[in-house]
């Protein structure tokens, strides 16, 4: 975490270095920016039980008989806790360098928990996946990215509609269903996965 | 010899039924606004179609696998996704060159045609992630998992040009409003046919050879297997200096 955090943040001072310092355009671009950079380093705190668990911790997991299921919702809260903050922090930053507009910000308070749940389901489902193959670590964001493109277009979309008076509350269903999906698919097949380990 | 005898013959058959199409595209009538670049849309929308029907066949066939356990299923889906990922790179690429002669430029950010992208790379993602998982029942699980998930990229990708303002025309196949001559839709419709057939029997070979895959790592498995013992060594008696 104390890694990626000042790892977006640089991202997001490299945009305006490699786009022009024009104060309109990274107004403009600045909400898709931010949640660009949220889905491209949150994959790397979603990801993260898969670095510092060893297959001893995850065998002992295993054999304590804790319910997958549980174990898939544990996982996935815990990666949405960080991301949140993660959420949080990086979006002060654009803030403050793109000068973003933060009227009806309090949508932000259901959009960046909808966003934070969705990625930790993706990349905790793409961590059992891809965990312990051989390319395991480099396949993850492969798996994630394409597939978090409904909860990038769902954050971005309703926040552009805020900046224009209302919010299009079709974006935030789309991020409902997202989260839902991936919900149901993790609990689903929560078992064939440990049993794949 | 008589499975392959029938083999050999549905080659025929599908090979007669892509030349029927060849010809019918052939000798269509010429679209005035634009000219024979439009005969494209006779490889276009079929390997748009097929990629659909792969994609939607490794997600069934994911599901039965998750059901039943059975690793034919598996390779089904894996052989499905592969044939996917080679009609929607070539429908990405008749895409980009009807667009060109269209649109005057080869790409342009419209939502079907990122999002057909973005459906493609998640397809690469489950290739990427089957080669990198040698033993099948390990492999099997974890695919079929992504296989089942790549479906929801599928559901926008399909109803992105209702949802969106788009560059790209709506769905070309609608039932209850068909705005397209009968000569053109008759050509159309065979090269459907024909583009379906050849996926029907690119599968089966897929599918064949990746059973050929399973049997010999299957062989080599029960050949170069470790056995029980093997770690521990004999002592050695009477070499120590003593």
């Amino acid at each position: 975490m104390w890694v990626t955090i000042p790892f977006g943040a640089i991202a997001l001072l490299l945009v305006p270095l490699a786009v022009g310092i024009n104060q309109d355009v990274l107004q403009q671009i600045g909400t898709g920016m931010l949640f660009v950079v949220v889905m491209l380093f949150g994959v790397l705190t979603s990801i993260r039980r898969t670095n510092i668990e060893t297959p001893e911790q995850r065998d002992a997991i295993a054999l304590l008989g804790i319910d997958p299921v549980a174990e898939f919702t544990g996982r996935v809260m815990a990666s949405a806790a960080l991301l949140l903050v993660f959420e949080i922090v990086i979006g002060v930053v654009a803030v403050a360098l793109y000068g973003l507009d933060i009227s009806g910000w309090e949508w932000m308070l259901v959009v960046m928990p909808l966003a934070a749940i969705g990625l930790a389901e993706l990349g905790t489902l793409s961590a059992s996946i891809a965990g312990s193959a051989q390319a395991g670590p480099a396949l993850v964001p492969l798996l994630v990215t394409p597939l978090a493109v409904p909860l990038l277009l769902g954050a971005t979309q309703t926040v552009k509609t805020i900046g224009g008076g209302g919010v299009n509350l079709s974006w935030l269903v789309l991020m409902v269903i997202v989260v839902l999906v991936l919900a149901i698919v993790g609990v689903l097949t929560a078992r064939p996965l440990q049993e794949t380990r | 010899m008589k499975s392959t005898r029938r083999s050999a013959w549905l080659d025929i058959a599908a090979i007669v039924v892509v030349l029927g199409a060849l010809v019918f595209a052939m000798l269509s009538p010429k679209v005035e606004s634009q000219g024979d670049s439009a005969r494209m849309l006779f490889v276009h929308v079929p390997t748009i179609w097929l990629a659909y029907l792969a994609f939607a066949v490794t997600f069934a066939a994911s599901i039965t696998y998750l059901a039943t356990r059975s690793l034919r299923w598996d390779l089904i889906a894996g052989s499905s996704a592969e044939i996917g990922v080679v009609f929607t790179t070539i429908a990405i690429i008749g895409g980009m060159i009807w667009g060109k002669a269209t649109w005057n430029v080869y790409w342009t950010w419209d939502a079907r045609l990122t999002l057909t992208a973005i459906m493609l790379f998640v397809y690469i993602g489950y290739l990427a992630l089957r080669r990198s998982i040698p033993e099948p029942e390990a492999r099997a699980r974890r695919s079929s998992v992504l296989g089942i998930l790549g479906l929801v990229q599928l559901i926008p990708v399909h109803f992105s040009v209702t949802w969106w303002r788009t560059l790209h025309q709506t769905n070309t196949f609608r039932p209850r409003d068909i705005q397209m001559d009968g000569p053109i839709l008759a050509a159309l419709l065979v090269s459907v046919a024909a583009f379906t057939v050849v996926y029907a029997r690119l599968l089966r070979y897929r599918y064949e050879l990746a059973q050929l895959h399973l049997a010999q790592y299957e062989a080599a498995a029960a050949t170069e297997g470790p056995v029980a013992g093997d770690a521990v060594s004999a002592p050695t008696i009477g070499t120590s200096g003593a």
